[in-house]
Formats: C-alpha cells, sequence, structure tokens
C-alpha cells in the first residue's frame, strides 16, 4: 500500500496543481451550476406553497432543499472526466504509450483525478454543507445534525466516486468504435444524471420504474449518498445499499480491467 | 507602396507572483509592466519588391507583421499600405492583401480543401469567371490537384502552407504578407514554396512581405531585407550591403597532401592578425580559414598557402549569410546602414 | 439599394456556411444524432419532473400546467434560435482569443463579429427547437389561446428580440476575452441564469425577480412576453419590454466588442 502510494503521489500532485491552477473557473461553474438549484429551491417552495399538505410524496420542504443541494453537492463531487479523457488517448494514440508503462493505466488517472478534486472539495463541500445545516437549523428552529449519518454519508459519496469514475473509464472505451465522442458523452450525461437521481428523487417515479433504477449502479450515484445525509432510509437499507455499492463498483473494475487486457493482447498482436 | 514610419507597439504584461498568494495578490492589485514589442521602426517597400523581415525568436516581427495586416493598432507611428491605414480602413484594405501564418491555417479543418475556396470566394466577392482562371492559376503553381478534395485535417504540412498560400491569393491581393511561410518543412518542399513565390511576384509583380528563420529564403527571394532585434531595427538595405557590411570575411578551404604540413602554416604571425580576424579549423582532412578581407587579400593569403605546402583540392567562398546573421544577433550592434 | 446588397449578401454566406456545416454533419453522423437525442432527452426529462409536480398539486402559485408548459415552450424558441446562429460566441470566450485564432477574422473582408458567428451553424439548437415548437402545438389549443394578426406579429417580434437578449448577454460576457485571454466560464454563469426565465416570475424572491428582470433580464425572453399572449395584460410592458432590453444589451455588447477588438492583442510574438 505504502509503494503504491509512492508510485502514484507525482500524479495526484500533478492533479492539485491543475486544479489550482483552473480554480477561478471551476468556481464561476459551480456559480452557474448553482443558480439550477437555487431555481428548484423556489419552485419547490411554490410547490409547498400551492398543495397546501405537509410533505409531497413524504418529503418534508426542508428535506426537499437538502436534497436539491446536497445532491448537486454530490454529483459534482462524484463527477469523473474519465470517459472523456481516456477516449482522447484513444483518438490521439497516446493510449498506446501507457501500455508499455510499468504503471496502472486507471491508478494513474484516478491518483491525477484525486487530487484535482481536493481543490473542488475545498471550495464547495464546506460552504455547502454548512449552508445546508444552516438553513435546516434556521426553518426547524433545532439542530438536527447527525453525525453518523454523516460519516455514513462521507463512505458512500467515495464509493459513488470510485463507480462512476470505474463506469467512465469503461465507456471511454467506447472511443475504440466511435470515431467522435461529445455526442455520446453528452447524451451519457444526461441519461446517467437522470436514472441517479440529479434532477427529482427515484421514489418520485412510478413504482416500478423507482425500483428498477433502484437497482442499477446509477442510483448508488447520487440517489444512495444523499438518501443516507437525509437520514431517510433504515439500518437494512443502508446495509442494502452499501452491499449494492460494493457490488457495481467491483463489476465495473472487473469490466474495467478486462477491456483493458484485451486491448493490450489485441495491441501487441496487430500492433499500434 | 508601404509606408511605414515610426511604429511602435507596447504591450501590458501582469506580472505575476508565484503560489496562491501571489495570484490572489496579483487579482486584486495587478503589478503591470509594459513591454515594447515594437520601437520606433520605419521603412519603405516599393511595389513588386519582396521583403523579407529577420530576426531572433521574440525580435518583433510578427508583431509588425500584425500591425501591417490590420490586426494588431500600433501604439503610435503609422503605416500606410496603397494608400490605407490598415487598421482604420480594415474592410476595404484586407482585400487587397494576403496572409499567411505559417504556424496557423485559414483553412476550414473538417472540410474539403475546395470548399474552403469556394467559401472565400464568396467572402472576397470574387466572382465566377475570375474563380476559375484563377483556381487554375494557384494550381499550377502550388501543384493542388492532388489533394483538393482531401480534408484539410488530412493534408500533410507541405500541402496544407501550399493550399494556405493558394487561400491568401485568391482575391489576387496587391501586398502577400507571409509570416514564416516554410516552417517545419522539408528541403523539397521549402524549394517548391520558394519557387512558387518567386513565380506569383514575377507574373503578377506582387508585393510580398515575408517574415523567416531559414535564410536559405533569405537568399533565394528577398530583394531587400529588414533585421530587426529587441524591436529595433538593426539593418535595412540589399543582401549585397548586408554581405558588405558585415561581411569582410572570406573563407578558404584546402585539403593538404600530408596532413601534418598543415602545421607549417601560421597565417597570424605571417600577416599580423589577430583572433577577430582570423579563425583557423582543422579537422583532420580539411583545413577552413575564416579571414577579414579588408585586413588581408584573398590573393596574399592564397600565395602563402600554396607557397608552403602542396594541396589536393582549394577554394575560396563567400562567408555565408547565416555566419553574418549569427554575427550580428550576438553582437547586437547597430551599425549606420 | 446599398443595404438591400448587404443584406443580400449576408443572407447569402449564411447559405453557404450552412451548406458547409450540414456537410460536416454527415461525417460526424453519429455525434450528431447522440447529441440532438442528448438535447431532446434534457428537455424531456424536464418535463417528466414538471409532470410529476403537477401530479400532486392543482396549480402553482395559480398557474396551470399547461400554460407553464406554454411558458417553457417559449423559453426554448428564442434560446433555440440564438444556439442556431451565434453559438460560436462560446468559442470566443473559450480558446478563439487565447490561441490567437482571432487573426485570421481580422483580414477578411467582412466585420469580425460576422465573420466568427457565421462560421457556425449549430444544428444541435433543433433539439430545443423541436420541442419548443411542440409545447407550442400541446398548450395552445388546450388554452384554447386565440392569436389575433397582431398578437400573431407581437408573437414573431417578441421572439425575435429575445433571440438578441441571449445573444447580447454572450456578447458582453464573451468581449471579457479580449482582455482577460479566457471567459467562457463567464459566459457560463450567465448563460445559465436564463433557466430561471421558464417558471413565472411569482415564485421567485424579490431580489431574483429584480435581478432577472433589470439586470440579466432573461424574464424578458420567455415568462413577461409568453403570460401576456396567455392572459393579456399590456403589450407595452411585456412585448415592449423585450424589445427594449434586447436593443439595450445589444448595443452594449457592439460597444464592449469593438472596444475588445481594438484591444485584441493576438498571441504569440
Amino acid at each position: 500500500m505504502r509503494k503504491l502510494l509512492k508510485i502514484y503521489k507525482p500524479f495526484t500532485h500533478a492533479g492539485v496543481l491543475l486544479a489550482a491552477q483552473y480554480r477561478v473557473n471551476f468556481v464561476f461553474f459551480v456559480l452557474g451550476d448553482i443558480l439550477m438549484c437555487f431555481i428548484n429551491f423556489f419552485l419547490w417552495k411554490a410547490v409547498f406553497n400551492s398543495g397546501g399538505a405537509e410533505t409531497f410524496m413524504g418529503f418534508s420542504q426542508t428535506d426537499m432543499v437538502v436534497y436539491i443541494f446536497v445532491s448537486f453537492l454530490t454529483s459534482t463531487l462524484a463527477y469523473s472526466d474519465g470517459a472523456y479523457a481516456v477516449g482522447e488517448e484513444i483518438r490521439d494514440g497516446n493510449i498506446a504509450m501507457r501500455m508499455i508503462k510499468p504503471i496502472r493505466f486507471d491508478l494513474a488517472f484516478l491518483f491525477q483525478e484525486l487530487g484535482e478534486r481536493t481543490i473542488s472539495l475545498m471550495l464547495a463541500f464546506l460552504p455547502l454543507v454548512c449552508g445546508v445545516e444552516i438553513y435546516k437549523f434556521a426553518v426547524t428552529g433545532a439542530l438536527a445534525f447527525n453525525p453518523l449519518n454523516f460519516v455514513l454519508y462521507l463512505l458512500s459519496l467515495v464509493l459513488s466516486y470510485l463507480i462512476n469514475f470505474y463506469f467512465n473509464v469503461c465507456f471511454g472505451y467506447s472511443a475504440f468504435v466511435l470515431k467522435n465522442l461529445w455526442g455520446s458523452n453528452f447524451l451519457k450525461d444526461v441519461l446517467v444524471g437522470f436514472m441517479s437521481g440529479n434532477i427529482i428523487p427515484l421514489n418520485f417515479m412510478p413504482s416500478a420504474v423507482g425500483t428498477v433504477l433502484g437497482f442499477l449502479p446509477f442510483a448508488s450515484l447520487t440517489y444512495t449518498p444523499v438518501m443516507i445525509y437525509l437520514g431517510m432510509f433504515d439500518a437494512p437499507t443502508i446495509a442494502l445499499r452499501f452491499g449494492l455499492q460494493l457490488f457495481w463498483l467491483a463489476f465495473f473494475f472487473v469490466l474495467q480491467q478486462l477491456i483493458w487486457n484485451a486491448s493490450v493482447k489485441r495491441m501487441s498482436v496487430q500492433g499500434g | 507602396m508601404i509606408h511605414v514610419q515610426n511604429l511602435k507597439k507596447e504591450f501590458k504584461k501582469t506580472v505575476k507572483e508565484p503560489g496562491l498568494k501571489g495570484s490572489i495578490k496579483s487579482f486584486f492589485k495587478p503589478k503591470n509592466e509594459i513591454i515594447t514589442a515594437v520601437d520606433d521602426i520605419s521603412f519603405d517597400v516599393s511595389a513588386g519588391e519582396i521583403l523579407g523581415f529577420i530576426g531572433p525568436n521574440g525580435a518583433g516581427k510578427s508583431t509588425v507583421i500584425k500591425m501591417l495586416t490590420g490586426i494588431l493598432t500600433p501604439t503610435s507611428g503609422s503605416c500606410e499600405i496603397n494608400g490605407k491605414i490598415p487598421y482604420k480602413n480594415r474592410k476595404s484594405y484586407v482585400k487587397e492583401i494576403g496572409v499567411v501564418f505559417g504556424q496557423r491555417t485559414q483553412l476550414w479543418w473538417d472540410l474539403a480543401l475546395r470548399e474552403t475556396y469556394t467559401v472565400l470566394k464568396e467572402i472576397y466577392e470574387v466572382d465566377d469567371e475570375s474563380f476559375k482562371k484563377r483556381m487554375a492559376f494557384l494550381n499550377e503553381v502550388l501543384e493542388l490537384e492532388s489533394f483538393i478534395t482531401s480534408p484539410v485535417r488530412t493534408l500533410s504540412l507541405g500541402q496544407r502552407m501550399r493550399a494556405d498560400i493558394a487561400a491568401s491569393l485568391l482575391h489576387s491581393p496587391k501586398v502577400l504578407f507571409l509570416d514564416e511561410p516554410t516552417i517545419g518543412l522539408d528541403v523539397v518542399v521549402k524549394d517548391n514554396i520558394r519557387q512558387a513565390i518567386k513565380s506569383i511576384n514575377e507574373n503578377e509583380k506582387t508585393t510580398v512581405i515575408l517574415t523567416t528563420h531559414d535564410l536559405q529564403d533569405v537568399e533565394n527571394l528577398c530583394d531587400r531585407i529588414v533585421m530587426i532585434d529587441k524591436g529595433k531595427k538593426v539593418f535595412d538595405g540589399g543582401i549585397d550591403l548586408l554581405k558588405q557590411s558585415y561581411g569582410q570575411s572570406r573563407e578558404l578551404r584546402f585539403v593538404p597532401v600530408a596532413v601534418s604540413d598543415a602545421d607549417k602554416l601560421n597565417y597570424g604571425r605571417e600577416f599580423s592578425l589577430g583572433e577577430s580576424d582570423l579563425r583557423v579549423e582543422n579537422d583532420g582532412h580539411t583545413v577552413s580559414v575564416r579571414f577579414n578581407n579588408d585586413k588581408v587579400s584573398v590573393e596574399k593569403i592564397l600565395s602563402y598557402t600554396l607557397k608552403t605546402l602542396h594541396v589536393k583540392d582549394i577554394s575560396v567562398t563567400d562567408a555565408d549569410i547565416e555566419e553574418i546573421i549569427k554575427g550580428i544577433y550576438k553582437s547586437g550592434v547597430s551599425p549606420d546602414a | 439599394m446599398k443595404f438591400f446588397k448587404k443584406i443580400h449578401r449576408i443572407f447569402k454566406l449564411h447559405r453557404i456556411f450552412i451548406k458547409q456545416d450540414l456537410k460536416k454533419l454527415m461525417e460526424y453522423k453519429i455525434d450528431f444524432l447522440t447529441g440532438a437525442a442528448g438535447m431532446l432527452l434534457t428537455q424531456a426529462f424536464n418535463l417528466f419532473f414538471l409532470s410529476i409536480i403537477f401530479s400532486q398539486i392543482p396549480d402553482l402559485k395559480g398557474w396551470k400546467f399547461e400554460e407553464i408548459l406554454f411558458i417553457y415552450g417559449f423559453a426554448l424558441l428564442p434560446k433555440a434560435i440564438d444556439h442556431l446562429f451565434f453559438d460560436n460566441l462560446w468559442a470566443i470566450g473559450y480558446f478563439i482569443i487565447r490561441k490567437g485564432d482571432f487573426d485570421k477574422y481580422l483580414t477578411r473582408p467582412v466585420s469580425p463579429l460576422f465573420a466568427v458567428t457565421v462560421e457556425k451553424f449549430q444544428v444541435d439548437a433543433f433539439g430545443e427547437l423541436v420541442v419548443g415548437i411542440a409545447l407550442l402545438c400541446v398548450s395552445i389549443p388546450r388554452l384554447k389561446l386565440d392569436f389575433s394578426p397582431l398578437n400573431i406579429a407581437l408573437f414573431i417580434a417578441a421572439v425575435f428580440f429575445a433571440t438578441f437578449i441571449y445573444t447580447g448577454v454572450k456578447l458582453i460576457t464573451s468581449s471579457i476575452a479580449f482582455w482577460t485571454k479566457r471567459s467562457g466560464n463567464i459566459i457560463y454563469m450567465f448563460y445559465m441564469v436564463n433557466d430561471f426565465a421558464r417558471y413565472p416570475t411569482t415564485i421567485y424572491n424579490r431580489f431574483i425577480r429584480s435581478v432577472i428582470t433589470f439586470i440579466i433580464p432573461f424574464a424578458f425572453t420567455a415568462f413577461y412576453p409568453a403570460s401576456y399572449f396567455i392572459r393579456g395584460g399590456n403589450a407595452l410592458i411585456n412585448v415592449g419590454g423585450t424589445v427594449i432590453a434586447a436593443a439595450v444589451l445589444t448595443a452594449i455588447g457592439m460597444l464592449v466588442w469593438h472596444r475588445g477588438v481594438c484591444a485584441y492583442e493576438s498571441a504569440g510574438s
């Protein structure tokens, strides 16, 4: 483990530097995206005012606000650029260079992205979590911060990122087949965003759809961590959800490995 | 035709201090530094001339070209081409010029090369008749035929450069600006491009202004050169004048019959020449002697050499222009040329 | 006469570039199809979201589902048209200036702004255009909206001018790159404000309402004009406001742009 960290530390370092260089851009991007949260915030406020009921499909207004902002936070932090990065490497042929180096391709990417994440973590995480908790306190008048849920959320967030990372690496390999990546990447982002609960909680959907989506890997990306944060899952559900997260992580990890081995083999047989 | 007077361009550059603290500081209180890229340059070019702009990297060559083509506005001074001021009468002015930046392309990357010309035809309002004639002419000079239907992104660098030059000539400009037209090309392609530039200049009396690092370009093409260094003009004149002013040196090369004989020669003592006027190199086969022609004549050097030893082969040449320019870049002196 | 010749030329160049862009499209068919599918799905998911909300409540602050659909559909039209014709302004903010690629537009005998924008005809925008028109087709009969000739004229005017609110905002923010070399993220931040426009402004608090009315007046791209067509009211304010906002933003945009072109420093030596 220590040896592993030593080999890949330079990648993390490079990632931190890269992200530091683009931090101003990142802030503008987050500000742009967060506007969407505020639109939803006001929309839901109006919905609760118009509906007259205290809850909407089991969510109180406060729950809904927390869902909006924490799901934004979660999807921002669990975001992975892997698909695009891998696709570019395949298109410009750099992938062959990766194959002859004595380091693992996925880990090099992973550690670099983790480095990039540190900056966005610093810039987005604390302000958003504090903001949400202060809002909860201001509305309900009671300090309702649950440390256990929070720790479980962090754990689930890490798994969410790793699943997303390996899913994206697998997706990036599609560049071996497709010529251009912009369209397919965009379509993927739209679909994944919807299926992971970025737009609405999965339990708002028609029950059959919701159940199916719940078992797909995408639910693990946003829906699971946020529901844990909200404390809406009971203990058995939490256990099941973590089980699912681990299963999908293993699934994509192995899949990625298989594709990689196959392409290395092909490369050594056919040449670059 | 082209009249440039006291042209000057300054850039403001924000000085960034290293580290996070430095960049926060420079965000709130930026420290600016003014850099003079082009400093008080004047020259004239007459119609039909080919003028070469040379100078080391960062000397300000491209900045001058960008001001002459209307891309940059000068800080002070003026330039007038065909009675027009580039950055003021931009739209009507650019119809009379063609511009090629060797490091960039103005071709449409994803489309077949031919499409670029159809689009440019409309932009420059070339009528069908002249377009046809023009394409035939450019085809002949630049040999576009073999790749005109390929997408631009698949062209080799040499093909792309030919295509770019053709694109800049489509509207029969009176002046052609070429910024490093031979950069990165192999010897054969370079030669092709030079031939093309020359024949366009001869056929159409197009005035050509080019910047380059390749002195072969200068020797083969230019009637006149302007050399700039650190934004200032250091030389302006024909190649002959350059050689006269700087190129006093000549080079004598010979192959002695017996290599050890070469030790018998001592040019320094014989002609009392200092190190600045004489350099002898011996690679064990050929001996080369570079000497200042003002201090000692070719005849004397030759007769001394032949008197002292037997040679298999001997020749005297002018110092090549590369050597001369290297010398000027290094010493940085500006003569009153 | 000279004016008409100019207009004719603009149309001609547009036609040529559109033709080229369609050719390019054929080469990247899959990319285009998947991209357009993504655009369509984005809108479909948003509508799905709205339908779930309205399955639980009768109206939103007094606005019925069909009315919201009309506003939403209206909002997509100017957005799509701007997207179709002025998409290259994003590239100004992201890389054209930083890389010095702006040079070539300055050596062409047309206005640089025209040269930049004409170069890209963004077909992806058809996704938004199709959804927008579909929503109007669905909601107009249900709302039993009656379009008098005057209102049809006002509708066309409102969409036309609303387009220039988008373009104006993009023009101002992208021009910043002439000084800072890069402004893509600033464009993004301001552009995203447009999403506020697709819901009735009455759901927002006063601060946001005044921002989207007076400062970044995206409310005039959708809610204000659309509500006029649904419920009537003062055309002078609702549609007139759109015209004024468009005129002011475009004028500022042109000014900043021209200043920027003069300040352009190119790249490299």
